[in-house]
């Protein structure tokens, strides 16, 4: 039984993991980094788009700041965002950006004078500063009121992952690549590390540390149509849940995105459609003002992908041999553009599907995208049940996105988080709280049970293929579980879950040979993956109402009176269900009492206190009208305590002075 | 209104994959070994499967794992050809196979390892440890003693510089360029154009102080720079087509001045 | 602050230049030599011209214009002056050659699996120069030791009579075929004629190639069928030197006017010892 120890365990090496890694490297702790790849691997490579953070550089970004982005990300989150942490959020992500500049990210630059662009379908000039000359630029991305998106072309996450990455090599942070948390070390109280299977050797290794954080990414792979990565199987999700004490917010919040190219479920960014590129159904009729006249294509992603599947239910959709799809057309776009700022989407249509987009439509069609859920965590990214164990980026429930995440603020918040949850988790180190009382007794029991389990499947009496439940499983959600849903599938689909789950313990594994063993792999993912799609169909089942993402039919009211508030799920050991319990979230403390998105449906049940609240907010703002707009906040929702005190200064933008230290 | 015009769809493509005229029973070869089993010796196994519509080798691999043999290992990522993780010789040439059709291939199709890197089994090789390595060895990591202040406002650059770097940053380390490489293949301890590609990412960042007599030091020998026979492997079979001769002659200029 | 990065690292104090010399004096030579092979092509294709032509070309070499009268001497050490370019071109190559058994074997898989069009040509350079640095040394040895064989009877009977055209056969083809290549590789090498468009660019570059290369294999071909032609007609008089013809009206003329010089009619070069 090997053992490693350290002050602070990361697991994972996305974007979110390396952030809190050198955050707590540079605190002088010692940090080891797991990740089930190469760490340039991680799924945050894959984001095309872009990451949002009001800089307000470019034209169309003028006057963008902080309380712009903030309205947009809660107005987004159809108001399941805490709106404390969307807060941190906005103040911290300029300073991300920044921070990536400085580090190496090649952010595409503005450039003076007059440029062509498309908006609305329509060609117009815009006209750049010379004094904004050379500063990062952006792109308009759905749900902003601004242009607020920086990017690198269209390969926005490998720049950054490259760029975190190599930064985690100058730190000197070690990286244990192939490694895979198989389940936390904990005594029901405080975590202290985690198990982990070697995927080169099938070796098990105790990894003990005083703290440990999951960022772990989404857990796409629940579901059959998916724009993720083989890997975002959730498994750091699976394995809190698994401590019966951490408990996973908002599961069913599942995010599609609208633009996912059919078939094969490869994404292409929202860019596209952020730059101008257009809807088209089988008439080649752009029907996205039909639905949604303000914002048309750039409504917000559940409300785009709910207009795309209304209409191809409507009988609009394309036909082909794999079903039906709807098209994008960036071809008004033109080639130089294509060329230079979607080189990525380009490649991508070359290769899988043999057409060049400045020339031909692009076949698409919604697919899960998005995992706004995950493990429970409170402003600092610390599990409030759970003492010692963090989480950040796509796998954590901080909770910025509420039912819908924006595009462009996923790789924000890794970076973000990482930022913020770092400065905590060594702020833990650093305290009496951070003391490591493991008892050898503890890691070896850990250690026992999981050789045991997995020893378990050798069984040869078990007779079940572990890929075929799993694809069972990803058909079952991508069918019930999807945009639209209502109690008769909802209900369906959890009954045949607990099936699963039941022929999930007769799985057998074929190989014993050494090594990284494929097939035990998937046998030990796909229980845990039941376990989470159990969480998420169950969530959504008795969620009845509409938010966000999450849709129901037969509740098509966003009902702020009875669900507003936050799932929480849990799993006792040897349970076949989670237990739910909700957490409120509080009007009257709200910056923004709910209200319309400006998109989507505009009925909704309102609050008993958003009145009362709105009156109040509405009150304070006109104290405040044409005055210090920090002041205005202040007033409102003081959060800056929250930061970490390096985070908490304040911005400088071409009109704007920011704090200096 | 312009809502309501209807769009030119007459030149699109109606069936959006290409259709396969009678589809193929594909023969796959495929190289066998696992290294933590004393028993394994390398061979070669040979699976047949139907070809599918769009059937890239993702599919059929995964197929095959799914159907015939549950230990078959291969590595996947992004399954869109933007990672690098599935990097293998595809009949004799290294190449994406995420992003590979089928139809594109002969009815035979050989898969083999990338050579250059640890063997972890079957398909499945350590580009990642190695890569690491190049990374440490060439420092590629922007170095730079001015401390900036985040809340202040980003340092300029030119617009035309900024997309200049990116060109170079697309590498995915797939190691497609070292299995390409024969001076890579013959010398283990050649970084390959990954790692020049990279170090010329760095020489072309203002915001990366070193001069080129720093660089000189980690890339100017014989297991750098001027390792390279210009046998050009690399420069063709990059799946992300990056510069990399312009880059290699590109440093082995400025390598050149600074000695 | 946050945005510090690590210290630039202490380097050492001063480089090891080595490599970067050894890598430009390969280029360097290699260079020279190609240059030097395609000036040579041309010079000895005179023979293509007419007998007198490479008369002409030969007796230049020996410095009979500017010093008034022929010194095979210099050729000698200009052969001198090759042999050593060879010499150092090579023995730099040699270190880039497969040095063992086993990095053999890896090459040969690597090559045979790729079929890729410019590491098969290098492996063909690796081949041509290997046979190039003995084949070229013996037509350099032969040059040095004998610099005033050099003429349209001499050089001929040698290539015909002396049974060297076999020789001047196949270093003909393994030196167009090693320059050839390796004039594209130095340009690739060194980032000379890519432009903006660098694969396109490369394609051209690689065709150039070919074209020179088959330029001069035809040439090298018909100038050594000229001289074998030449040296045939020749078979026997071997020995004979050849007079040009502005020499034997000249030389005629001197006859006449001048009857203390020797008659050089069996001598190509005047100063020529036999
Ligand atoms: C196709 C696509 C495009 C996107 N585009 C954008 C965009 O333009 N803008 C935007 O803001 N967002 C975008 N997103 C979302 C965004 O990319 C992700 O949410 C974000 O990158 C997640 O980062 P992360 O660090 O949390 O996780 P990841 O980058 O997914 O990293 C997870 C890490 O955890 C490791 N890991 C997982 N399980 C284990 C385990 N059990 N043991 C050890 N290690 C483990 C993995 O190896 C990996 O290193 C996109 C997402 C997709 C799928
Ligand atoms: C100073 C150096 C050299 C001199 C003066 C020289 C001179 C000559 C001469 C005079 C000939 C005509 C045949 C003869 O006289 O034998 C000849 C032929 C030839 N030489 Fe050289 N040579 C030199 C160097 C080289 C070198 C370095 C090479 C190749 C590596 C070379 C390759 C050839 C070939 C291939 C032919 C035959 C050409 C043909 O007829 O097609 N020579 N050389
Ligand atoms: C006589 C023995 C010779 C040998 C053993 C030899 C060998 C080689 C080898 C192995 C290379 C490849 C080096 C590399 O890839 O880095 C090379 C390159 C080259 N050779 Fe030769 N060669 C010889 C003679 C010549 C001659 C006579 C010429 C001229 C015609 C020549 C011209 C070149 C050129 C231009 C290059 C490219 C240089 C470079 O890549 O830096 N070589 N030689
Ligand atoms: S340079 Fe090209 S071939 Fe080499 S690792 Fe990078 S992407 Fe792959
Ligand atoms: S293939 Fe190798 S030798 Fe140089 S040109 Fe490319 S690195
Ligand atoms: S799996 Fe990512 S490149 Fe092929």
């Amino acid at each position: 039984m090997k053992t490693i120890y350290t002050d602070a365990l990361v697991i994972g090496g996305g974007l979110a993991g390396l952030r809190v890694a050198i955050g707590i490297r540079r605190r002088g702790h010692d940090v080891v980094v797991l990740s089930l790849v190469p760490p340039k691997r991680s799924h945050s490579a894959a984001a095309q788009g872009g990451m949002q953070a009001s800089l307000g550089n470019s034209s169309m970004g003028q006057g963008d700041n902080e309380d712009v982005h903030f309205f947009d990300t809660v107005r987004g989150s159809d108001w399941g965002a805490d709106q404390d942490v969307v807060r941190m959020f906005v103040n911290t992500a300029p300073k991300a950006v920044r921070e990536l500049a400085a580090w190496g990210v090649p952010w595409n630059r503005v450039e003076r004078g007059d440029h062509q662009s498309v908006i609305d379908g329509k060609n117009v000039t815009l006209t750049e500063s010379e004094e904004a000359h050379g500063l990062i630029t952006a792109r308009n991305f759905g749900g902003t009121q601004k242009w607020r998106t920086s990017y690198v072309s269209d390969g926005t996450g490998h720049s950054m992952l490259y760029t975190m990455s190599n930064q985690a090599i100058a730190e000197d942070i070690p990286v244990h690549e192939r490694m895979e948390a198989v389940a936390l070390i904990h005594d029901g109280e405080r975590c202290s590390g985690a198990v982990v299977r070697n995927l080169k050797t099938g070796e098990l290794i105790n990894y003990v540390a005083k703290s440990t954080c999951i960022a772990t990414g989404g857990y796409g792979r629940l579901y059959r149509a998916t724009t993720n990565a083989v890997i975002n199987e959730g498994m750091g999700t699976a394995i809190a849940l698994e401590t019966g004490v951490a408990a996973l917010g908002n599961m069913e919040a599942v995010q599609f995105h609208p633009t996912a190219i059919f078939p094969a479920g490869i994404l292409v960014t929202e860019g596209c459609r952020g730059d101008g590129g257009l809807l088209l159904d089988v008439d080649g009729h752009r029907f996205m003002p039909d639905y949604e006249p303000g914002k048309k294509e750039l409504a917000s992603r559940d409300v785009v992908s709910r207009c795309m599947e209304t209409h191809i239910a409507s009988g609009k959709g394309v036909q082909s041999r794999f079903g039906e799809h709807l098209w994008l057309d960036i071809r008004l776009l033109g080639k130089k553009h294509i060329d230079t700022r979607l080189r990525e989407v380009k490649e991508i249509c070359n290769y899988f599907l043999g057409i060049e987009p400045a020339d031909s439509l692009i076949p698409v069609r919604p697919a899960q995208h998005y995992s706004m859920g995950g493990v429970r965590t409170d402003f600092r990214g610390e599990s409030p049940t759970l003492k010692g164990l963090f989480a950040a980026g796509e796998s954590a429930c901080w909770d910025m996105h509420g039912f819908n995440r924006l595009g462009g603020n996923s790789v924000a918040e890794t970076v973000v988080a990482g930022m913020i949850v770092g400065e905590y988790m060594s702020d833990f180190l650093e305290s009496s709280a951070g003391d490591i009382t493991v008892s050898s007794a503890l890691i070896r029991d850990a250690y026992n049970k999981q050789a045991k389990y997995m020893a378990g499947f050798g069984d040869r009496n078990r007779t079940e293929n572990p890929l075929h439940i799993m694809r069972e499983m990803q058909e079952l959600m991508s069918a019930n579980v999807a945009i639209f849903r209502n109690t008769e599938r909802l209900s369906s689909a959890v009954e045949k879950l607990q099936q699963l789950a039941i022929r999930a313990q007769k799985i057998s594994v074929r190989s014993s040979a050494r090594g990284a063993n494929p097939d035990l792999v998937a046998a030990y993912r796909v229980q845990k993956m039941i376990k989470l799609s159990l969480c998420v169909a169950q969530g959504a089942l008795q969620r009845e109402e509409s938010r966000g993402a999450h849709f129901r039919e037969d509740f098509p009211l966003r009902n702020d009176k009875d669900w507003l508030c936050r799932t929480l799920a849990t799993w006792s050991e040897g349970a076949t269900m989670p237990t739910l319990n909700y957490e409120p979230l509080h009007v009257n403390k709200m910056e923004l009492p709910p209200g319309w998105r400006g998109y989507g449906v505009e009925d909704r049940v309102d609050h008993p206190d958003t009145a009362a609240r709105q009156a109040e907010v509405d009150a304070v703002r006109a104290k405040f009208e044409g005055g210090d707009r920090f002041a205005a906040q202040e007033a409102l929702m003081p959060y800056s305590d929250k930061l970490p005190e390096k985070l908490r200064r304040r911005n400088a933008r071409l009109g704007e002075k920011g704090d200096t230290q | 209104m312009s809502q309501n015009t209807k769009h030119e769809v007459s030149s699109l493509n109606t069936i959006p994959v290409k259709n396969v005229d009678g589809l193929r029973r594909l023969t796959i070869n495929i190289f066998r070994h696992n290294p933590e089993d004393a028993n394994s010796v390398p061979h070669m196994d040979s699976f047949v499967i139907e070809e599918a519509d769009s059937m890239t080798l993702f599919i059929a691999l995964n197929e095959l794992r799914e159907n015939q043999d549950p230990t078959l290992q291969f590595d996947f990522v992004c399954r869109a050809g933007i990672c690098g993780s599935c990097a293998m010789l595809v009949n004799g040439r290294p190449t994406l196979a995420c992003r590979t059709l089928t139809k594109d291939l002969p009815e035979v199709i050989t898969l083999a390892p990338l050579p250059g890197f640890a063997l972890i089994g079957d398909l499945s090789v350590d580009t990642g440890v190695w890569m690491r390595g190049m990374s440490e060895r060439l420092q590629t990591w922007v170095h730079s003693q001015e401390e900036r202040d985040f809340c202040e406002m980003e340092e300029k650059m030119e617009p035309e510089l900024a997309d200049k770097i990116y060109e170079l940053e697309r590498c995915i380390e797939c190691g497609c360029c070292i299995a390409a490489c024969g001076t890579a293949q013959m010398r283990p301890d050649f970084v390959g154009a990954v790692g020049i590609n990279q170090l010329a990412r760095f020489r072309l960042d203002p915001r990366d102080e070193r001069t080129d007599a720093d660089f000189y030091e980690v890339v100017g020998d014989e297991n750098g720079v001027f390792g390279c026979m210009t046998l050009l492997g690399c420069d063709d079979m990059c799946p992300k087509s990056l510069p990399l001769a312009q880059q290699l002659a590109y440093m082995r200029r400025k390598m050149a001045l600074a000695s | 602050m946050q945005s510090a990065n690590k210290p630039i690292p202490v380097r050492s104090a001063h480089l090891n230049r080595w490599p970067a010399w050894m890598d430009m004096a390969q280029g360097a030579t290699g260079l020279i030599l190609v240059l030097f092979m395609w000036t040579h092509m041309f010079l000895v294709s005179s023979i293509l011209l007419g007998k007198d032509a490479m008369y002409f070309v030969a007796r230049l070499f020996e410095g009979e214009p500017m010093l008034g009268k022929p010194y095979p001497i210099l050729v000698s050490l200009f052969a001198v002056f090759i042999l050593t370019l060879i010499v150092v071109h090579a023995v730099l190559a040699l270190r880039k050659f497969p040095n063992s058994a086993s990095q053999y074997r890896t090459l040969h898989q690597h090559l045979g699996n790729l079929k890729h069009a410019d590491s098969s040509l290098w492996y063909v350079q690796v081949l041509t120069g290997f046979a190039l640095f003995f084949l070229a040394s013996v037509h350099l040895y032969q040059l040095i030791t004998h610099p005033a064989d050099i003429g349209p009877y001499a050089s001929s009977d040698r290539v015909w009579s002396g049974r060297v055209w076999p020789l001047y056969l196949i270093l003909l083809f393994v030196v167009e075929l090693h320059a050839g290549i390796g004039i594209y590789r130095l340009v690739i090498k060194w980032g000379l004629f890519l432009g903006d468009n660098a694969k396109r660019n490369r394609k051209i570059l690689h065709s150039i190639k070919w074209a020179l290369t088959i330029f001069f294999i035809v040439l090298g071909l018909f100038t050594l069928g000229a001289y074998m032609k030449i040296g045939a007609e020749h078979a026997d008089r071997v020995g004979e030197r050849y007079v040009p013809s502005y020499h034997q009206t000249e030389s005629n003329h001197q006859i006449q006017t001048d009857l203390q010089v020797e008659s050089d009619a069996d001598a190509e070069s005047p100063a020529s010892p036999h």
